[in-house]
């Protein structure tokens, strides 16, 4: 690896002294949006013979006079004229029309052109990619596409996002759809340590996704596609000169709302008010403490502070992001690119660090005369993050007293200039209370670093003997290693304990700085798939055939090991926990999925284009008898354009229709119960779970031998159209509804007969409906000035319509934070799945809440269960807009998207929002809450028990419009010899409207609890090619 | 020409991979073990599986106290912890203070619904241990282990138990035994009779094949006997029948041929090495170090710490809770507690306390109990994390108690002054003033089973079996939630059946009042 790293530096350095000086018109003829270079643009001297076209790297070379009028043209942009005034070198950028019809489309085992598409496929390229700050793949797709809804976990650095495609499918399985990366199917797994499986790969080497969402697009792919697939494609090399692209931005974050309580001084006042005995937990004693703070008042000898514990924790973060790529042709022979990057960026969170170092290598030589074409891959990155323990940071600023100091330098102070309250117990100074969350933050340093390729090689060979023929071959590794260390620094407060040996309160204590947790973890994953294709032109009805089938091979393998320590109970001093069953706590998963399939494709009259395709499936997790899943699909797309009665109306540009039916199945419940679930096994208890003495504790695990696919059939017609000149209206629309069947969902077992409680089982229906709307207006487009507009909206209604003979089940991921097992979810026969199942709030006069009000919806005098409804959590609809606008050399774009409907549960009210909650329960300590003061919550809640939490009170509007992005840039060109350079600012996430009194209504389990904040970042940036 | 070759070579090899990989569906977990891998590596295998249903009653999961069985909470769903919360708090003697949803339902004995959660904890638990049992009964039939019988007879000790609180706490669910494992159509519902019968007969069938003497923390004759003198002396509230002659047989039978006899020390039945204490019939095993959980004695005795007005450490423990407080339900029946000689009169940290349980909510209202502690009674210890004191499930003080209830009750074959006798043997080892017979009487016993047994799990049962739970004609601090107390419905004699499981069993019904 290293010698190839090497020699692609040499590459890099050297390769621009290769360059040879012309001295006729020369010149770049680029993509707009991208800069990227177009090759085989066609070049004519207006009114003469002259001609040329540009090389893979578009440039050209011609010869020509002052005053000739040059045209360029290219198929899928818009032609550019411009008058000859002598200069030497003349570079020119060409606008994309908006429809790409000649666009090569990447579908599952192969590719067609976006014309002859017969599925529902949305393709978005680089020019239409979010801008600004964007550090993960997903990012750059945020809101773009109709039906595809993309929820961040919050403002993390690599923050999982949760993409669902028309709603996803299903209920406990996972619901996030296939991500493709140069035909590697990848991983649902994440190495340990890594929040986003997207943020594994540099968004500045993707040139393209395809985003697969009917049946008939996906059903190729089979078993993980139910929930739609993404298919990534990375930018290729170049058959001409080589070019380099260098780009670089700076950002800053900040948070911009926080969550509303008591200041110190409000605080004081509270305290004093409602809870009067208390008033003597304010603060610290006079004189105890040594801080910089300023102390705002003394009450009763003790100094309050007014702390604002958020601000302790949040940070003005900086992120750097560095790019270098280079486009060659090595030997004349290998398109080659290759890629270095670089990113940092800081979470809003101190210490909260995110470092990555990308590297790719992309060569698609052609050998055997054209014969034989291999597509290689390989990218290379390292990442390493700071992970932060959020719920103690982030809901420790909520909770902490604002009237204690942050700081503490007394020399008696114990632990590293932190404040942190104490009391004594015997002879031992114990800690009491909360512990002060930045002293979490900055005493534990927790770097999770993962190492990772994830590389190919394709080979494409068309027969030699039949050159209809083509054998395919696709040879894949997904490998990672990720270490995860987690250190205490000295005097932390997690590590202070005592040594029972020492009575003398000022000695008989101790910390442990250093390892407290280790684990180190391999994932191998490899994938193999071949296929024959057969494909034959014939000038017949049919005009063109295809068949093809092949088999798909993937196995995922998980194998890792970690070192746990625990305390010595005498000494006070940590040791490793030794645990003889398994000595190095390993855990070993596979997963192996093997599949079958074929498809066809008949062109008939050029109009008519069908697909069938049938894929056979098998996957480890189920048992031999019930591992075979059968999944075919169909489709027609009708090419009305090329009827006759459309084709003479000039204003039609393109006009198709498209009908798919078909099946396709789902198998991962790795994340609901692991990678063995359909076999009886035991498992031996760790070192802290042993019983009997000196036996060796086994639990039998639960498992479900009747387990099998899941199966989604989804029923699509769409409509492609591109109206007027210059593409002035374009866009699809597309109505679908998709039956599942068999649903995998976590179910109460009947009692007494299961192994546990809940276990996955195949459990009963859903059913979809919805539709899609992408459409684009390009109302301006001249030689100096453009202007487009861009939009999506989408509508998915999904419906539980059985549970074998069960009226609902729980959601497992709706707890609500008052303590833990509290669910608000459901899956309920006859409503959406995930809906709240609450009681409604009764409202006094003046619109406050009535505490433990609620209205008896049954009339029976009565409130059970039998008053609650549900309501429906997450939104039916979603929409996107944007807008790109050039002025010469100055570009501005923007692009906001939002949701209708869904509920948001603000837990914070439930958790920090009631009068007693201010008091200790446990301790000396008091805890802020909401400011009753400000409206965040409401004076009349006293406690939060029984029904309470069940108020849809806490239940709030999630409808939002949020700006993703604002883009300023200025392009200057030839700032060097064939160098332009764009410089740009930019601003992400400036604003949301919403109705939500919390901090952000977008939240992907409308449980408000301890959010991460999205901030707004604000970035600075150069784009420079040569 | 080589290319062409080599690129054909490649199709064929493909072609034979596929071959030889699609055996590769078959995975292969390293970790876990099917049982035939698990017997090949450990001899003792059975005996850990039989350990790990005992342990079912102690510890929350496989993988440390953070882990959990079943899908609830790790920290707040253990058997212990549920039959303290259940069994104590619904009671007259201990109140917890934290105003968590459910426990304080619990606590107050009032707005008690299908929604709470330490129901679905005990109902989860109970029905874990049942079917683990069964696994283990269903695939005994085909292993080769040593002393089958008597694996079998813990195996079925151990469900009899686990259905004993089931007929006790919810009066009826489903029988799952090892005839009906597997099935996956809902079981139809039990009644308390016939959940009743089984266990009755299990018990009987289970101290045939169990031993005289068995390990520690292991089912012996001794231990099922006493089980089931526990189920009958509560048969007229189980089953409407009473069976004073059957529970008095089978306790004599504890106290004669187990092989137990009283503890010297009251406190050493309660302390950090109880393990030896002589009295202790059926512990429930804790461990510092390699029995860790939230919801064995380090709930009860961390729960009754707070360094507010107490020295953790003199307990051994280095946390807490500040929860637990006893009321004067308790504390007042031993009179005035400076002046009194009862050993068990001191168990109750009075020092910046009020008598008076003013606020439960409020720590100094009312009296934290010391009757569980983390030191070692007969040596000196280190504090630690988590309790290692056993928990005293069984104990021969209750067994004399019991036996002189048959008497006071009339049993067959009891004898009153062997009735006193063993009464006077449990107060004179705490120094109490022994009782002459005319004394002794219902009203007697069940205070003495207050004194004695508070804080053991069974007084809820205790207060039932005496008709003074319900109703309106004995009160305590905080009964139906007011400060003095207020009557409660007869439907609290039982607990709501949790909708967890009334959704997941449809032939499951509701108990009467929820």
């Amino acid at each position: 690896m290293k010698t190839n790293v090497n020699s692609l530096l040499f590459l890099l350095l050297f390769a621009p002294f290769l360059l040879m000086a012309q001295n006729t018109l020369k010149g770049t003829v680029a993509e707009q949006s991208t800069s990227l270079p177009l090759p085989g643009v066609n070049i004519l001297i207006k009114g003469t013979s002259t001609g040329t076209t540009t090389d893979f790297d578009g440039n050209y070379q011609i010869t020509i006079k002052k005053g000739d009028v040059i045209e360029f043209s290219y198929v899928g942009y818009n032609s550019k004229e411009i008058t000859y005034s002598g200069q030497s070198t003349l570079n020119v950028q060409l606008i994309e029309n908006a429809a790409q019809l000649d666009e090569i489309v990447i579908i599952g085992y192969g590719s067609v052109k976006k014309e002859d598409l017969t599925g529902s496929v949305d393709v978005i390229s680089s020019k239409d990619f979010n801008k600004g700050a964007v550090i993960s793949a997903d990012q750059l797709l945020t809101g773009k596409l109709a039906g595809v809804r993309i929820t961040s976990n919050g403002g993390q650095p690599d923050s999982a996002p949760n993409i669902r495609i028309r709603g996803g499918s299903s209920l406990s399985a996972n619901n996030n759809p296939l991500i493709v990366i140069d035909g590697i199917p990848i991983d649902n797994t994440n190495p340990a340590g890594v929040g986003n499986p997207l943020s594994l790969i540099n968004p500045n080497d993707i040139d393209s996704f395809s985003v697969l969402k009917d049946a008939s697009a996906t059903a190729i792919y089979g078993s993980r596609a139910s929930n739609g697939v993404i298919i990534i494609t990375t930018k290729k090399g170049t058959s001409g000169d080589v070019k380099y692209n260098f780009s670089s931005d700076v950002s800053v974050s900040n948070v911009t709302n926080e969550i509303d309580v008591m200041n110190g001084d409000t605080f004081v006042s509270f305290i004093q008010d409602y809870h009067p005995t208390y008033a003597n937990l304010l603060g610290v004693p006079v004189n105890t403490v040594q801080s910089f703070e300023s102390v705002s008042q003394v009450i009763n000898g003790r100094a309050i502070y007014n702390t604002n514990w958020q601000d302790a924790i949040y940070r003005t973060s900086i992120s750097n992001n560095t790019n270098f790529s280079a486009r060659a042709n090595l030997f004349d022979k290998i398109p080659f690119r290759g890629s270095l990057g670089y990113t940092k960026n800081e979470g809003v969170v101190k210490t909260n660090d995110y470092e990555r170092y990308s590297m790719s290598v992309k060569m698609t030589p052609t050998m055997l005369d054209d014969h034989l074409k291999i597509d290689f891959n390989a990218k290379g990155l390292y990442s390493e993050k700071n992970a932060i323990d959020e719920g103690g940071a982030l809901g420790g600023a909520v909770n902490m007293d604002p009237t204690k100091p942050v700081y503490n330098y007394d020399v008696n102070n114990r632990f590293g200039g932190f404040y942190n309250s104490t009391s004594v117990d015997g002879n031992r100074l114990i800690l009491d209370g909360q512990w002060n969350p930045l002293a979490l933050l900055q005493q534990r340093q927790r770097p999770e670093q993962v190492s990772k390729i994830l590389s190919n090689i394709e080979f494409d060979y068309k027969m030699h003997f039949l050159p209809e023929l083509r054998a395919v071959a696709n040879f894949g590794l997904e490998a990672s290693k990720a270490k995860i260390k987690e250190t205490y620094s000295d005097n932390s407060l997690s590590t202070y304990k005592f040594d029972s040996s020492d009575t003398d309160i000022d000695t008989n204590y101790l910390f442990n700085p250093g390892v407290n947790y280790l684990e180190n973890q391999s994932i191998t994953n490899t994938t193999m798939d071949g296929y024959l294709v057969y494909a034959k032109e014939i000038n017949d009805i049919v005009k063109r055939f295809e068949i093809q089938g092949g088999y798909s091979y993937q196995n995922f393998k998980n194998d890792g090991n970690k070192v746990i320590y625990q305390y010595n109970n005498d000494s006070g001093l940590r040791e490793i926990q030794v645990n003889s069953d398994n000595p190095n706590n390993r855990y070993y998963n596979v997963l192996n999925l093997q599949s079958f399939f074929g498809r066809s494709n008949i062109n008939i009259l050029d109009k008519y284009l069908l697909t069938f395709s049938i894929r056979a499936d098998a996957s480890s997790l189920f048992t031999k008898e019930n591992r075979w899943g059968y999944f075919p699909a169909g489709a027609l797309a009708w090419k009305l354009k090329e009827e006759s009665f459309i084709k003479d109306l000039n204003f039609i540009n393109d006009l198709k229709l498209r009908i798919g039916y078909g099946k396709t199945g789902q198998q991962d419940i790795t994340g609901a119960v692991g990678y063995y679930p359909s076999s009886p096994l035991f498992i031996a208890g760790s070192s802290t779970s042993q019983y009997l003495p000196g036996v060796s504790l086994y639990s039998a695990s639960a498992f479900n031998p009747d387990l099998t696919w899941e199966k989604t059939t989804t029923a699509n017609i769409g409509l492609d159209f591109d109206f007027f000149t210059n593409s002035f209206i374009s866009g699809s629309v597309d109505f679908y509804k998709k039956d599942t069947n068999d649903l995998l969902a976590r179910t109460s077992l009947p009692p007494g007969q299961g192994l546990s409680d809940t276990f996955v089982q195949n459990v009963g229906s859903t059913e979809s409906k919805g539709f899609e709307v992408n459409l684009n207006l390009n109302p301006i487009e001249t030689e100096n000035f453009n202007l487009e507009f861009n939009s999506n909206v989408g509508y998915n209604r999904t419906e539980v319509t059985d549970l074998k003979g069960s009226s609902r089940i729980t959601a497992s991921e709706s707890g609500l934070p008052t303590g833990t097992g509290v669910l608000i979810g459901y899956h309920a026969v006859g409503y959406q799945p995930y809906s709240a199942w609450v009681f409604k709030q009764i409202y006094d006069v003046e619109g406050n809440p009535v505490f433990n009000g609620f209205l008896d919806l049954n009339g029976d005098n009565q409130i059970t269960n039998d008053d609650r409804f549900y309501k429906t959590m997450r939104p039916n609809w979603t929409y996107g807009f944007g807008m790109n606008f050039s002025y010469k050399n100055w570009d501005l774009s923007t692009s906001l998207r939002g949701q209708v409907g869904g509920l948001v549960y603000n837990s914070k009210r439930l958790t920090s929002g009631w009068v007693d909650k201010a008091i200790p329960v446990n301790s000396n300590s008091l805890s802020n809450v909401l400011d009753f003061n400000s409206g965040a919550a409401n004076f009349g809640f006293q406690n939060v028990i029984g029904n309470v939490p069940f108020s849809d009170y806490f239940l709030e509007d999630a409808s939002f419009l949020r700006c993703e992005n604002i883009v300023i840039g200025y392009r200057v060109e030839n700032i060097l010899k064939n160098a332009s350079l764009r410089i740009y600012g930019s601003v992400n996430n400036p604003f949301i409207f919403s109705n939500y009194s919390g901090q952000d209504p977008e939240n992907f389990n409308s449980i408000d609890n301890n959010f991460y904040p999205r901030p707004t970042v604000y970035t600075m940036g150069i784009n420079l090619d040569f | 020409m080589i290319m062409k070759k080599i690129v054909y070579t490649l199709i064929v090899m493909a072609l034979f991979t596929i071959v030889a990989c699609t055996n590769e569906l078959d995975t292969q977990p390293k970790v876990e073990l099917t049982l035939d891998e698990l017997l090949a590596k450990d001899p003792q295998a059975v005996e850990g599986i039989v350990s790990r249903l005992y342990g079912s009653f102690a510890l929350s999961g496989p993988n440390g106290p953070g882990s959990s069985d079943v899908s609830d909470d790790p920290g707040e769903s253990p058997f212990l912890r549920g039959i303290i919360n259940l069994e104590d708090f619904t009671a007259d003697a201990l109140k917890n203070r934290w105003g968590d949803d459910g426990l304080d339902q619990l606590t107050t004995t009032s707005d008690w619904d299908e929604n709470n959660k330490f129901f679905k904890y005990m109902y989860n638990r109970i029905y874990y241990t049942i079917p683990q049992c069964n696994n283990l009964l269903s695939v005994l039939s085909n292993v080769d282990v040593k002393n089958k019988d008597q694996v079998i007879g813990e195996v079925r000790f151990i469900r009899s138990l686990a259905y004993y609180y089931l007929i006790d706490v919810f009066g009826k669910g489903v029988l799952a035994t090892e005839e009906n494992f597997g099935t996956s159509e809902s079981l139809p519902e039990a009644s308390r009779l016939e959940l009743f019968n089984y266990v009755k007969s299990e018990l009987l069938a289970s101290i045939d094949l169990l031993p005289q003497t068995n390990g520690y923390g292991q089912a012996n004759k001794a231990v099922a006997e006493m089980l089931l003198a526990k189920l009958y002396l509560n048969a007229n509230v189980y089953i409407g029948t009473p069976m004073w002659d059957e529970a008095a047989t089978h306790i004599k039978k504890v106290i004669d041929q187990g092989g137990y006899s009283l503890d010297p020390n009251f406190e050493a039945i309660f302390s950090g090495d109880n393990d030896s204490s002589p009295e202790i019939i059926f512990p429930l095993i804790a461990d510092a170090v390699n029995s860790q959980s939230y919801g064995n004695t380090t709930y009860l005795i961390n729960g009754s710490l707070s360094a507010d007005t107490m020295t953790l450490t003199d307990y051994g423990a280095t946390e807490g809770w500040g929860g637990h407080r006893t009321t004067k339900a308790w504390y007042g029946l031993f009179g005035d507690l400076t002046n009194s000689t009862d050993d068990r009169a001191d168990l109750f940290w009075t020092s910046g306390h009020n008598y008076e349980m003013t606020d439960y909510k409020k720590w100094v209202d009312g009296y934290p109990s010391i009757k569980y502690r983390n030191s070692s009674f007969h040596s000196s210890s280190s504090p630690t994390s988590f309790s290692g004191t056993d928990f005293p499930l069984f104990r021969l003080a209750d067994a004399y108690l019991i036996y002189a209830e048959c008497a006071v009750r009339n049993a067959q074959g009891t004898d009153k002054n062997l009735a006193k006798d063993y009464v006077n043997a449990v107060r004179t080892r705490s120094n109490a003033t022994p009782i002459s017979l005319s004394e002794l009487t219902e009203n007697f016993i069940i205070d003495e089973r207050g004194r004695e047994l508070n804080f053991e799990g069974q007084r809820r049962t205790d207060l039932i079996r005496f008709g003074k739970f319900t109703g309106g004609s004995y009160l305590w601090p905080w009964k139906g939630n007011t400060l003095n107390g207020a009557s409660i419905p007869d439907t609290y004699n039982l607990f709501p059946i949790p909708l967890t499981a009334l959704e997941a069993n449809a032939n499951l019904q509701q108990n009467p009042g929820y």
